[in-house]
């Protein structure tokens, strides 16, 4: 009896996940695939190339956590680091997000614990493939809230290759997003489930893990308001319940004490205009829980009266509360990137910053089929079933899905947020047409009972059961029209589909996301594979071969680079937070030597570093990029820096001997080409040919003045110069040398500025013909 | 027995340390034919000594002394027998009188005896004694460097006569001293023969040449030598190098040097030999893997071709990793528990090598006892450290040993001994092996027990639920098995109709059927007790149940009939198909409900 006894409550144990052993035994291994899958998909920068972290903004994060390793985590808190922003340095512990460090760290420390002595950076790289796993993991629960277990699984399985996702998580891109979404996807599976439960456990729960989100990614602004939204909806909708008033005050409430204890975000839960609706809607639903008590006590008439009265005071309240302690200063309006997100051509007038940034730009219709394949179309489908049958949770699904496509259509880099939700609808839709055309529906009662049976089990875990027994029962007599032909013709299609997908889906890795972008490969002929690491020899030439606390100018897009491979100081990096300090080290790349060395003097500058592509025809250097320095510069310093100097008067941007005067005699331009004109690449073209811009160069015997080449990588992909000390300082060091001695090289000295006027009449002869051309901009502008 | 040795071992090398020897004044080098090789960074000089007893007793050992100004340079000094080519037992010593100097004292195969004379080839080794001179060069311009040094053999006997030939890197010297006689041929200067010079006699030798050889230096590096006794020895070396010759001036043009080949004196690659079973060869520093290289293995060893990722010039550093592994039964060798590896104490790194500064730490398995180290030369040894890595709890011993400015001459094998149980190799799995099986118990026994700390109450009806259907599934498949009996019987009777056997077997299942019955009943009033939908199921059994008994009464009376002969055959058939297929479709439901509940 005993025996019995015990065996009878396993099996009650186990089915409380899953009804029958093989059942959860089967979700376990297609879970544990899709994890391998996952994780598998994401390694391929790994085979090909080494265990190295990507990109430029990994950099920083690896540099972050690495320093977290050595010091403790309450310096990495208090790290103010002297090597970023020159002079103004970066107080890192205050303006970054500690979750991705803490993450890593805290593995590197267990596994320390355990004396497995893995190296934090092998960690960093595997983070994003393991958190991908969970990820998947946690689409898998939070569709089957929503939908079911079957749905789960399909969403886990495209949420583990699908390349949108990819695009963030390959080994070695060790950023915030690898780890934000499994943190964004398991907030919103505690939230669903808080709110089909309504016990203070699971609120709380979510709130932790909404904790977790805001540590980790800037991207949290997401969760707090969605999920106010959720709530405001369903009071909108009448679905108030008891359920919805616990969950959403406790993970209010929990939540906002929690994200306030990250110094980075402080006190803006309280404070800015993002965080406002959620303190809006729970201001809203107290007030209406409120009522509902009120309502109690009251007849019909006076609620009525009592109802109309309550609200316009209460939204009058509020309106005038958010107004007024916006206008005393109290919250901080909307900032610029957030009406970026409204008005997309806000960035390019005014934060040109944020604009120049690639993944800032708006989404184009072929990247959303070129991240999602097939997903994309079923999508749709999935939104459509679960407004049909809405509840609770689905409402959720479907804002999600609304305001998801809505931001990714706006940036290229939020197309990350709506990639789980695209997964999540198109498995239900998948699951849902596999459900009726796999059923097989020939006559055998017994058989048909048990499915039912199945079904109706699923179908209580949701409200308006009654409602949608109609349709299941009435589906599978429409279905029996049916012909097994074409039952398995629509599956085979449908199966050749998710098979072209996963085929794509590997392509796509392998071909667009894989690459470490530090170590380029080239193929030749014979399929011969060299390895271009000329990015890795310049960092190391300097982390070797110059001062420690030297100073290097470049454009930010490589100040985390120069970081954490150079290890030296830099003036301006990729956390982008100072604008004009930008904007002056762009104003000295796009002004000519005389006035940058006016400029590297009062930075302190001892290097400067450019990326020059013309040698092995590297599109993303620094002379693509210059429009956007310039444009920068010009921001800041509209009466030194116009744009218009820098495009030929047609209008255009070239480095050929047509190019505009300005471009041709500025630093960058001179530091990318130096001695450039001199080099011939083949025989076919003439020295000096760029091969990036396919032209011959304009200028190309020049020298410099005030800097020289310190060291050139073999493919001249970087190029670092030296800022030579002022002329007078040598006669200081030796003042016992004969007064003319001296006075002869500062006449040389002469001599050579004495060349440089000779160019610097051109300059003034060309000055009239800017302001020609900016007259005509500005005539154009008028018209 | 082991461990007096050692003592013995560890007493003669602290003597040697602090050996004193006294100048034999009968003594004399009879002919010192002495040559200075500067054609790379070194300077490598090998002298000829051929000496004299001029004294009545017999001579054992020699002393060779270095001038002072090149005594910080000294890296290695070897003797060797020019009879038989033997090599001699050379050890650092001191003479009282001499503080400043350093001597070594060459002991001689066999005693030299009053009037005989005896030769003996002495090698000398320095480093970083070549200066650059000009110390700054443009990347065109070629390096110059200076050797300064002494014209005479500097020994404490008097010399008789004596030769110095310098080696010069190219015919292009800028100067030398030209103290007579002085001849210059193509590589080489010659100086002498000088006669009768007295003991310590010095005079300065310049020589100023151009030499582009490579002046690579190791400024520190460290090898770590991780021994595993599961058949693996892995090796790793993080080595810092510098350029140390003429430091580049002004700029670098990548342009011109790729151009015009210049930069002579600059470093593009190098080749290190590694032993021959050499595997996994990784070469790589603190940003990732170095792509520049080559390998290639050989008969005897395995030669990698390094290029760092920059060439260096003058004053340029780089830092680099380089790690493989080797087989340990090539170097590790045992007896019972008593084990010995011997292994190179440095790896050849480039030709003409100079380390600075090395620290060689061998981390021995976990378990390791009685560690003794023999080595040829002399080096500092530290206190033993401990190591963690990979499922250890007592840590591994390191063995850490430094040595200062080594060359080529001291790639030699050190010797390692210890005693290591070798059950203890089993330490590291069983403790898998147990943790897995801590898991496992855990986890068997969390699923067994409720550690809940509230009685969930439908949970437990619903475990109760369970606990009930599966009797009544129990009672019920009893049942069937007795309608099969009541089958049986019947058929039995038909054969014999044997009525008082047939009425004593069917009282008999009749009682066993009752019981049953009443245990189903009594379930399903518990069942409705809980408020399970599963008691109406049950209910419905029990009606399915008595309609099946029905048949069953009916097939006992017809036949019966049929035995009695009240009935006849063909009617009796007629109502036996009835009744089975009655039976039949009861059935079915029945089994069909059963298994749903």
């Amino acid at each position: 009896m005993a025996d019995t006894d015990l065996v009878v409550r396993q099996d009650i144990r186990s089915a409380m996940w899953n009804p029958g052993g093989w059942k959860s035994l089967l979700t376990f291994f297609i879970l544990a695939l899709a994890w391998l899958a996952g994780f598998s998909a994401r390694l391929f920068a790994v085979i090909r190339f080494e265990s190295i972290i990507h990109e430029f903004d990994p950099w920083f994060n690896y540099r972050a956590t690495h320093y977290m390793v050595e010091n403790g985590f309450y310096n990495f808190l208090n790290w103010f680091d002297d090597r970023a922003w020159y002079p103004l340095g970066r107080i890192v512990g205050g303006t970054v997000y500690p979750g991705l460090m803490v993450t890593s760290g805290s593995i590197h420390w267990f596994l320390n614990l355990l004396h497995i002595p893995v190296h934090i950076r092998d960690i960093c790289v595997f983070l994003a493939p393991i958190f991908s796993g969970m990820t998947s993991m946690s689409v898998f629960l939070f569709t089957k809230e929503i939908w079911n277990p079957g749905a789960g699984l399909f969403a886990a399985c495209f949420i583990a290759i699908v390349p949108g996702y990819i695009s963030r998580s390959v080994a070695g891109s060790y950023d915030n997003e690898g780890i934000a979404i499994f943190a964004l996807m398991f907030t919103y599976y505690l939230w669903i489930k808080a709110v089909k439960t309504g016990q203070v456990f699971w609120s709380i729960c979510s709130a932790l893990s909404y904790f977790y989100m805001v540590s980790a990614w800037g991207g949290y602004v997401f969760i707090i308001n969605l999920v106010p939204l959720h709530v405001f909806v369903l009071l909108l909708m009448g679905r108030y319940s008891q359920r919805i008033y616990t969950s959403y005050t406790c993970f209010y409430i929990v939540g906002l004490v929690l994200s306030m204890q990250i110094p980075f975000v402080g006190f803006q839960p309280i404070r800015t205009s993002e965080h406002m609706a959620a303190a809006g809607v729970f201001a809203l639903l107290n007030a209406y829980a409120f009522l509902r008590y009120i309502q109690n006590f009251l007849t019909k008439a006076e609620f009525r009266y009592f109802f109309i009265a309550a609200v316009t005071c209460a939204a009058a309240i509020v309106f005038v509360a958010v107004v007024g302690l916006t206008w005393a200063g109290y919250i901080a309006p909307w900032s610029g990137r957030f009406y970026s997100l409204w008005d997309t051509g806000y960035a390019k007038i005014h934060i040109p910053i944020i604009a120049s940034v690639s993944e800032h730009q708006p989404t184009t219709w072929v990247s959303f089929f070129f991240d999602l394949h097939i997903l994309v179309c079923a999508f749709p489908v999935g939104a459509w079933y679960c407004i049909k049958n809405v509840n609770d949770e689905r409402v959720f699904v479907v804002l999600y899905a609304i305001f998801a496509s809505y931001f990714a259509g706006v940036m290229v880099r939020l197309m990350l947020t709506l990639t789980p939700v695209v997964c999540v609808l198109a498995a239900i839709a998948f699951s849902k047409t596999f459900e009726v055309y796999l059923k097989d529906d020939s006559p055998k009662s017994s058989q048909k009972g048990g499915d039912e049976n199945g079904d109706n089990k699923n179908d209580r875990l949701y409200d308006k059961v009654g409602n949608k027994k109609k349709i299941r029962d009435d589906k599978p007599k429409d279905d029996e029209g049916l012909g097994i032909n074409v039952k398995s013709i629509i599956i085979v299609a449908l199966l050749m589909m998710l098979m072209l997908f996963a085929v794509h889906c590997t392509w796509v890795t392998s071909s667009a996301y894989s690459s470490p972008s530090i170590v380029l490969a080239s193929y030749g002929q014979g399929g011969s594979r060299t390895i271009l690491d000329d990015f890795r020899e310049a960092y190391y030439w300097l982390r070797q071969n110059t001062h420690d606390k030297a100073r290097i100018m470049s454009w930010w897009d490589y100040g985390y680079q120069i970081a954490g491979m150079g290890n030296r100081t830099t003036l301006v990096d990729n956390n982008t937070w100072n604008n004009s300090h930008i904007a002056l080290v762009g104003k000295a790349m796009s002004s000519n030597e005389s006035a940058a060395y006016e400029i590297m003097r009062t930075l302190d500058v001892n290097y400067v570093l450019v990326i020059f592509g013309g040698v092995i025809g590297y599109s993303g250097d620094d002379i693509n990029k210059f429009l956007w320095m310039v444009r920068i510069a010009e921001g800041e310093h509209p009466k030194d820096i116009r744009e218009v100097d820098y495009f030929t008067p047609q209008g255009e941007f070239r480095v050929d001997s047509a190019g505009s005067k300005t471009l041709l005699n500025c630093l960058m331009y001179k530091l990318s080409y130096y001695r450039f004109g001199q080099l011939q690449l083949d025989f076919r073209s003439p020295a000096g040919f760029d091969r990036t811009r396919g032209v011959e160069i304009g200028n190309k015997n020049f020298d410099l003045t005030y800097l020289e080449e310190a060291y050139t990588t073999e493919h001249w992909l970087v190029r670092i110069y030296k800022v030579k000390d002022l002329e007078n300082r040598k006669k200081l060091i030796h003042p016992h040398k004969p007064i003319i001695k001296s006075k002869r090289k500062s006449l040389r000295g002469g001599k050579k500025t004495g060349v440089i006027r000779n160019k610097s009449k051109v300059v003034k002869g060309r000055k009239p013909k800017a302001g020609s051309a900016s007259s005509s901009r500005s005539s154009k502008s008028k018209k | 027995m082991k461990s007096l040795i050692v003592i013995c071992v560890l007493m003669h090398l602290a003597f040697c340390k602090t050996n004193t020897d006294a100048i034999d004044k009968n003594i004399v080098n009879a002919k010192i034919e002495r040559k200075i090789d500067i054609s790379s960074h070194l300077v490598k000089t090998s002298t000829s000594v051929t000496l004299e007893n001029k004294g009545t007793s017999s001579v054992r050992s020699f002393l060779f002394s270095i001038e002072p100004l090149l005594k910080n340079s000294i890296a290695y000094v070897g003797a060797t027998s020019k009879d038989d080519k033997e090599k001699l037992d050379v050890s650092p010593t001191t003479v009282s009188g001499h503080s400043d100097k350093t001597f070594y004292r060459v002991t001689l195969r066999s005693a030299l005896d009053a009037g005989k004379t005896t030769i003996v080839d002495v090698e000398a080794i320095f480093s970083h004694v070549l200066r650059p001179y000009p110390s700054e060069i443009a990347q065109a311009e070629k390096q110059l460097v200076v050797l300064e040094a002494n014209l005479y053999f500097y020994s404490p006997y008097p010399t008789t006569s004596q030769t110095t030939t310098v080696i010069t890197t190219s015919s292009n010297v800028e100067s030398y001293t030209k103290t007579k006689p002085v001849s210059q041929s193509d590589t080489s200067i010659i100086y002498g023969p000088y006669e009768d010079k007295a003991a310590f006699s010095e005079a300065p030798l310049k020589v100023h040449e151009e030499n582009n050889s490579p002046f690579l230096t190791v400024t520190s590096m460290e090898r770590v030598v991780e021994v595993s006794h599961w058949g693996n020895i892995a090796v790793e070396e993080h080595i810092d190098m510098t350029h140390t010759g003429a430091s580049l001036k002004g700029s670098f043009s990548r342009f011109d040097y790729q151009r015009q080949q210049d930069g002579m004196a600059s470093i593009k690659t190098f080749k290190t030999s590694l032993p021959a079973s050499a595997r996994d060869v990784y070469y790589r520093d603190e940003i990732g893997n170095i792509s520049t290289s080559h390998m290639r293995e050989m008969d005897e060893s395995v030669e990698v071709e390094l290029r760092p990722r920059f060439p260096l010039f003058g004053g340029w550093k780089t830092r680099y990793f380089l790690g493989y592994n080797v087989p340990s039964y090539e170097y590790l060798f045992f007896k019972d528990d008593h084990y010995a590896l011997k292994l190179r104490f440095i790896d050849h790194i480039y030709d003409d090598m100079v380390v600075d500064k090395m620290q060689l730490r061998i981390i021995l398995p976990e378990g390791v006892k009685n560690i003794e180290l023999k080595i040829p030369f002399d080096v500092k040894r530290q206190g033993d450290q401990v190591h963690y890595t990979y499922l250890d709890t007592l840590g591994r011993p390191v063995v850490v040993l430094n040595k200062n400015n080594l060359v080529e001459q001291h790639i030699q094998d050190f010797e390692l001994h210890y005693t290591f149980q070798r059950l203890l190799l089993l330490q590291e799995p069983l403790l898998v092996v147990g943790a897995f099986y801590l898991l496992f118990l855990v986890v068997i026994i969390y699923v067994r027990l409720d550690f809940a700390i509230t009685k969930d109450e439908a949970k437990e009806s619903r475990m109760r639920v369970a606990g009930f259907i599966d009797e009544v599934q129990n009672a019920h498949d009893r049942r069937s098995a007795l309608y099969q009996s009541y089958d049986d019987a019947i058929n039995k009777f038909k054969s014999n109709k044997d009525a008082a056997a047939f009425s004593a077997g069917r009282k008999k299942i009749d009682a066993d059927y009752k019981q049953l019955t009443q245990q189903i009943q009594n379930i399903q009033a518990q069942l409705k007790a809980e408020g399970a939908e599963a008691s109406e199921k049950v209910a419905e059994l029990q009606r399915l149940d008595s309609l099946y008994k029905e048949q069953i009464g009916l097939a006992i009376m017809s036949a019966e009939k049929l035995v009695s002969g009240k009935m006849g055959r063909q009617q009796y058939l007629d109502a036996e198909a009835a009744t089975s297929s009655k039976c039949d479709d009861t059935y079915k439901k029945m089994e069909s409900l059963r298994s749903t509940l």
